[in-house]
């Protein structure tokens, strides 16, 4: 199948010239001029109604209205805040790292310019705590914004005051979630918070709070520039704009690559990223990072759009693809993709605290042999019990993928399974009656560090098998 | 913000009908129509929802994804369904995933059989368990205090604990630490847990993961029985339900009164319990003679005492500390009736007298203590709750963190709450007349914008908790007028849920001022000729124009100021009859010693410091010889010669509600489990009625006569024209008497070159139960010097040093403390340590004093195990 299509860069525009970084060559694209006119000749509500009528949606995961958004949050006096989400977590996703990276002043501008619509006095960027490189180009955009007069006090005269912080995070996935990424930025254990109230209502401090992603605030100042006619020219009627999609996995030309959204989804895996190595078959893609179900080479046919994949059970999440090809084994790229969101769950609502656990320990029986079929419908059976009975979407994330593998490519399990427990020694032996085997190493180890009221390590114990499980 | 009446809504749930406020939480509505959805997270006491454990998921018309009825607040028309096939599914997973990580160690576990996770697990949870992996392990129990064992893992991570720790006592030490399934309960560093309410963490954990070590392998919930009774050992009185087997406390837990404790409970009063049971408990009646402390019967005893009495006549004085309003009843009664004495005090010093209680006890500037909770500024004066009144503390963070209310704290020493305060004011020891004089004066001008006085000016509902030591010693009496007339000022009367709430010294200390224990009140704070006050006592025993003494409930030479004059005091009596939980330094002194009944065993009434009249009602056994006191006392009143017809405690109820006019009517029926207000009943507009009692005490023989009746009676000036009883002359009966002017703060001492002005404070841990109850005992307070960093430099001292503090001719060794916020000048010591005892140095009815700081005392201590109250002494 042909699947030629064409990149459309506007957020990724002039992206190659390393000048783009620094506010001379921002500015010498016609940079911060968006910024002057909205100050000087926009009210605050005709910006948010421009950016309503773009049909914007979050680019972060969740395809949110973006004008909506604004909206929400209460009009008046009181302090607001805007924060700009680049806490970049999910695997396969790396666009906003590139946008920050090349482009920091779109998105200090577009940061500006959703303030100033929102009313907001102050704004973070809560950028996650391995982006070091980037939040340093970010701290010194930011200070030549300051010293060029676009952002802090009473800015080109307008009267409009707008504080801007780069808040570099500890490198926790759960603060991409919005709620979470407010109490971190607060100073408290970065875990979600029960919504409502929404952010817009009570977020940072307890006040209203417009959270956006970076790729998100980077359009802003393009949609009021050119207004939101032009800007549903590009994309399709429900998913109106570009896209900067990360492409990643078996693929020749891993990259970002910005396309109108409602592209065939295709022409990204095959013709932009170059398709598998080799003579290899496309085998399963995770369309939207790896929070997403996984979609047969059959969703390679679909336009690349919000409306197109919810309707094909998966979703455009962040806009991230993970392409595996045949030399991937499903079985351990839903164990990898478990022990992930295992390894990030906060641990705060149960139903992600024990099922992404559970979950992980089934699938590692599972590629050690040690487990059942029947125990591939318990695995598909405590991710249908974690989808929608939790806190915030993390443990969806896990769930929802790993159901659809597992539904998918049930006969690999099967296979794996069937394989694995030929080949496998048994770690765990014992006497079958809860005796503990000896595991020099181990035994050694708990012995020299008392542990005490610490977890144990995960693994063979000193205590056998609990005989009240069964 | 006064209290708003919110609108009644309808909603259907599992297709009935139910009534409710809008508003309300979906799973409260649902339990009030009958309907009990699952919770392990959900806790109101604790703030708002988390929705963290999910096990509230419920299906709601309209919306596509199941919601947690903890945080969903119902609408009207709202149409909720708990027991469809998705809810069950849910409800069955959430169970399910609790249980992956958890050791179903049922039968070992001290939750076993009070659990909520066993009957949720029953009620709502699936029937097998499909988890055959390893679970998470780790060591266990551990201590996470020197109080509580954490087992963490049957813990389910409901949060409860650790929201506890950060948002109701806020001592922020509890902390999830590490994150999913290895997410753990713990402290910084796995430092103990060291907080004043931590016990309250055992009775939130839904799980057998935080047990007590006082309970843990004691008792099975078949083996138990409950009593419901209030705490007495501070003025909080919060209410209590005694776990009791074998007829013994075995364990104290908080019954939920809004209108008092909102449920929950300090670890005295949860762990002290055990000085029940300690070796220092009197258990029976014992009579000295030759000398010789010895076993005696009832019958023995309680003549040897009447005798002693008797023969005494009005030459007998009472002083009071722990006693119900019965027991303090009976007391002056006995005194004033059968003795015709009127010397009798239940206060640490002369401070509120029966004058300055009438005024204060005006229900329309009285505040009831859930009044705090919707205040829109709470003023806390001259006293720190969390040291005298804990509950107190809890209640007013409370106010702060969820109703915004604006708090100041006006002390002399720096206290707990001050963190949280948008007004901080800071006088010197026995400054707080000062204070009040000027902030009255300030309110009643009406100019203030700013400080606290714009404060005043700006709320629309004030409640002042003020501590009673601040109408105490020199200025208090100006200090009583002060708080009339700020009250009067701010306008509280007209105010809905404004007033003053006055947290005594004592346990008790409303109601027994209310039921005659004072030297210048009786019943119903009629005004009876002033008779001597404690300090009045003291001298009046040590001269010999007293001849007896009877102590009820009170250590005067742990308790009171200058515990060697009572000692000196107490060797000259003739006759001392000491009423005593425990052995204490005082009952050496006894010639006749009656066991008291521990609040566990005694029933009786208490009033509360905002008038509820609350009733304690016995649980366990008396151990031993123990006999209901209200009975020792009609027999001892009847051997004196003045029968009191009550043979049993409601009678004793009936006569206290006879004898106190706005008392009246009161029974045990209506009190019942949550007490009652005097100033919401009828009778409290028959306040300052002159009690019925007056003429049985006007037949009484001796100098003691009663005040004429009606309304001039209670005209302090009047009451200052009767001669006082022969031979006191204290300055400062005279100033409780009104006839001296209000003092100011320049009638405090000036500190003179090295010289600090010292005040003394209550401290929750410096008491005997604290000591006889072994798992407290490592919170029993060394002294410790108090000072500002300015002074700690001037006198080359620093944190840990150890040094003496000495007035006149008493001196007493304490560790240096330098504390911020100190005012500069003064120092604090604690009162009532076992060793170093505050009291002794302190001034003139505890009030300010100078002192000046020295190198430590040598002293060839007494080797006592446990610090008993001998190694006070010198050798």
């Amino acid at each position: 199948m042909n699947f030629e299509i064409q990149e459309t860069r506007i957020l990724l525009r002039h992206a190659e010239d390393p000048k783009l970084a620094t506010i001379e060559g921002y500015r010498s694209y016609g940079g911060y001029e968006t910024l002057q006119r909205a100050l000087k000749d926009m009210e605050p509500d005709e910006i948010v109604n421009e950016l309503e009528e773009s049909g914007l949606r979050g680019r972060g995961g969740a395809g949110f209205s973006m004008g909506k958004k604004v909206s929400f949050l209460p009009r008046g006096e009181q302090t607001k805040y805007l924060c700009c989400n680049a806490d970049e977590s999910e695997p396969g996703a790396f666009k906003d790292r590139e946008l920050m990276q090349r482009n920091p002043h779109q998105l200090i501008e577009g940061i500006a310019i959703a303030s100033y619509a929102a009313g907001a006095g102050h704004a973070f960027i809560f950028i996650r705590g391995e982006y070091e490189a980037q939040a340093d180009v970010l701290d010194r955009a930011i200070a030549e914004a300051y010293d060029a007069g676009f952002l802090g006090e009473d800015i080109l005269g307008s009267g409009f005051d707008l504080e801007l912080v780069v808040y570099r995070g500890a490198g926790a996935y759960i603060c991409g979630e919005e709620t979470a990424l407010l109490d971190a930025l607060e100073g408290k254990r970065g875990n979600p918070r029960l919504k409502p109230p929404f952010p817009a209502v009570q977020g940072l401090y307890g006040q209203p709070t417009l959270i956006n992603n970076v790729e998100t605030l980077s359009n802003v100042s393009h949609i009021v520039a050119n207004g939101a006619e032009w800007f549903r020219s590009f994309g399709t009627e429900q998913s109106p704009g570009t896209k900067v999609v990360s492409v990643s996995g078996r693929v020749r030309r891993p990259g970002n690559y910005e396309v109108q959204l409602g592209v065939p989804t295709g022409g990204l895996v095959m013709d932009l990223a170059g398709g598998p190595p080799g003579d290899h078959k496309v085998k399963a893609f995770y369309p939207g990072g790896s929070s997403s179900p996984v979609l047969t080479p059959e969703g390679l046919d679909l336009p690349y759009s919000f409306e197109a994949m919810a309707e094909a059970g998966s979703m455009l999440g962040s806009g991230s693809i993970i392409v595996a090809d045949d030399t991937v084994s499903i079985p351990h790229m839903a164990l990898r993709t478990a022990r992930f969101y295992h390894h990030e769950s906060c641990g705060k609502c149960t139903p992600c605290r024990e099922g992404t656990n559970w979950t992980v320990k089934m699938l590692e029986r599972v590629v050690r042999g040690e487990a059942t079929p029947m125990e591939l419908d318990i695995i598909t059976s405590v991710q249908d019990n974690i989808v929608g009975h939790c806190l915030c979407v993390l443990g969806d994330s896990m769930a929802m993928p790993v159901s659809a593998m597992v539904r998918k490519f049930r006969d690999e399990f099967e296979q794996v399974i069937a394989e694995a427990a030929l080949e496998s020694v048994p770690v765990t032996g014992g006497n079958g009656n809860g005796a503990p085997t000896e595991v020099p190493a181990l035994t050694e180890m708990l012995e020299r560090d008392p542990l005490q009221g610490r977890p144990v390590p995960a693994g063979e114990q000193r205590v056998g098998a609990e005989g009240d499980d069964a | 913000m006064p209290r708003t009446q919110p609108n009644r809504i309808t909603l259907t749930i599992d297709g009935r009908e139910i009534e409710a406020d809008e508003g309300t939480m979906l799973v409260d509505a649902a339990r009030e129509g009958d309907v009990e959805i699952p919770v392990f997270c959900y806790e109101p006491k604790l703030g708002e929802p988390v929705g963290a454990c999910r096990m509230c998921l419920v299906e709601i018309e309209g919306i596509p994804k199941l919601q947690t009825s903890c945080s969903t607040p119902v609408r009207d028309g709202m149409v909720v369904h708990t027991r469809t096939d998705q809810v069950k599914e849910a409800q069955e997973s959430v169970v399910e995933f609790l249980l992956v990580n958890h050791p179903l160690d049922c039968p070992v576990c001290d939750k076993g059989g009070e659990c909520p996770l066993q009957d949720i697990s029953m009620g709502w949870g699936p029937d097998r368990n499909r988890m055959v992996d390893q679970k998470r392990h780790f060591e266990k129990p551990v201590p996470l205090s020197p109080l509580v064992a954490i087992d963490r893992e049957r813990c389910i991570l409901c949060y409860r604990c650790v929201r506890f720790s950060q948002e109701v006592s806020e001592d922020e030490q509890l902390q999830l630490l590490e994150r999913g399934d290895a997410t753990f309960v713990g402290t910084f560093d796995d430092r103990p847990y060291i907080a004043p309410f931590q016990g309250n963490i055992t009775e939130l954990c839904p799980v057998g993961a935080l047990t007590s070590y006082t309970y843990r392998f004691r008792a099975r919930p078949w083996d138990i029985e409950q009593g419901g009774s209030v705490c007495t050992l501070c003025p909080s009185q919060c209410n209590v339900s005694f776990t009791v087997r074998d007829e013994q406390v075995a364990r104290v837990l908080a019954r939920d009164n809004p209108e008092v404790d909102d449920g929950w409970l300090c670890d005295k009063g949860r762990y002290a319990f055990q000085a029940m049971y300690a070796d220092d408990r009197v258990l029976g009646p014992e009579v000295t003679s030759d000398g010789h402390s010895t076993p005696a019967s009832w019958q023995e005893a309680e003549e040897t005492a009447a005798e002693g009495l008797a023969s005494a006549g009005s030459r007998t004085a009472i002083l009071v500390g722990d006693a119900s309003n019965e027991e303090g009843y009976l007391l002056q009664r006995i005194l004033r009736q059968a003795l015709g004495s009127g010397d009798i005090d239940s206060r640490r010093g002369p401070g509120v007298d029966g004058d300055a209680a009438l005024k204060l006890a005006d229900p329309a500037i009285s505040a009831q203590t859930s009044d705090i909770d919707t205040a829109d500024l709470v003023i806390v004066v001259g006293t720190d709750p969390i040291q005298s009144a804990p509950s107190f503390d809890l209640r007013v963070r409370k106010a702060v963190r969820r109703n915004g209310t604006a708090l100041a704290v006006a002390s002399d020493r720096p206290g707990a709450l001050e963190g949280g305060a948008t007004e901080v004011v800071r006088f010197p020891p026995g400054g707080a007349p000062a204070f009040l004089e000027e902030l009255a004066g300030k309110v009643k001008r009406g100019r203030a914008k700013t400080g606290l006085a714009g404060l005043i000016a700006d709320s629309e509902q004030t409640v002042i908790v003020w501590g009673e030591r601040i109408v105490q010693g020199a200025g208090g009496r100006a200090a009583v007028e002060a708080l009339v007339e700020l009250s009067e000022a701010a306008g509280l009367a007209d105010q809905e849920g404004s007033g003053l709430i006055g947290i005594p010294d004592n346990a008790n200390g409303r109601g027994l001022r209310e039921v005659g224990c004072l030297p210048d009140a009786g019943p119903g704070l009629s005004p009876t000729g002033p008779g001597r006050d404690a300090g009045a006592i003291r001298e009046g025993l040590e001269s010999g124009e007293l001849e007896a003494v009877v102590l009820f409930g009170v250590d005067p030479i742990r308790d009171l100021p200058d515990p060697e004059g009572w000692r000196r005091a107490l060797e000259a009596a003739g006759h001392v009859v000491a009423f005593s939980l425990a052995r204490n330094e005082s009952t050496e002194f006894a010639d006749v010693l009656l066991p008291l009944e521990s609040h566990a065993e005694k029933d009786g009434t208490v009033t509360h410091p905002d008038g509820r009249i609350q009733r304690v009602r016995p649980s366990a056994r008396r151990p031993g010889e123990v006999r209901p006191v209200w009975q020792v006392l009609t027999e001892l009143a009847a051997m004196l010669g003045s029968s009191t017809g009550i043979t049993s405690t409601p009678e004793a109820l009936e006569a206290v509600a006879s004898a106190v006019p706005f008392y009246a009517g009161l029974t045990d029926s209506e009190i019942g489990g949550r007490g009652v207000r005097w100033q919401e009943r009828p009778a409290a507009k028959d306040l300052g009625t002159p009690s019925p009692d007056l003429t049985l005490y006007a037949t009484a023989p001796g100098p003691f006569s009663p005040l004429g009746s009606g309304a001039a009676g209670l005209e302090a000036d009047e009451a200052s024209v009767l001669e006082p009883a022969s031979g006191v002359g204290r300055s400062h009966t005279d100033s409780s008497g009104g006839t001296t002017p209000p003092s100011s703060v320049s009638d405090l001492p000036t500190p003179k070159d090295g010289q600090l002005l010292l005040g003394t404070y209550p401290n929750l841990w410096a008491d005997q139960v604290v000591e006889s109850s072994p798992a407290l005992r490592f919170l029993v307070p060394a002294q410790r010097l108090e000072i500002s960093g300015p002074d700690a430099t001037r006198l080359g001292l620093s944190t840990g040093d150890e040094v003496s503090v000495r007035s006149g001719e008493e001196s007493v060794n304490a560790r240096v403390a330098v504390r911020a916020a100190m005012p500069e000048g003064a120092c604090f010591l604690i009162e009532g340590t076992p060793a170093d005892n505050g009291n002794r140095v302190a001034g003139e009815d505890g009030g300010p004093t100078l002192v000046e700081i020295g190198p430590p005392e040598v002293r060839l201590e007494l080797v006592t195990s446990g610090g008993g109250p001998e190694g006070d002494e010198a050798a």
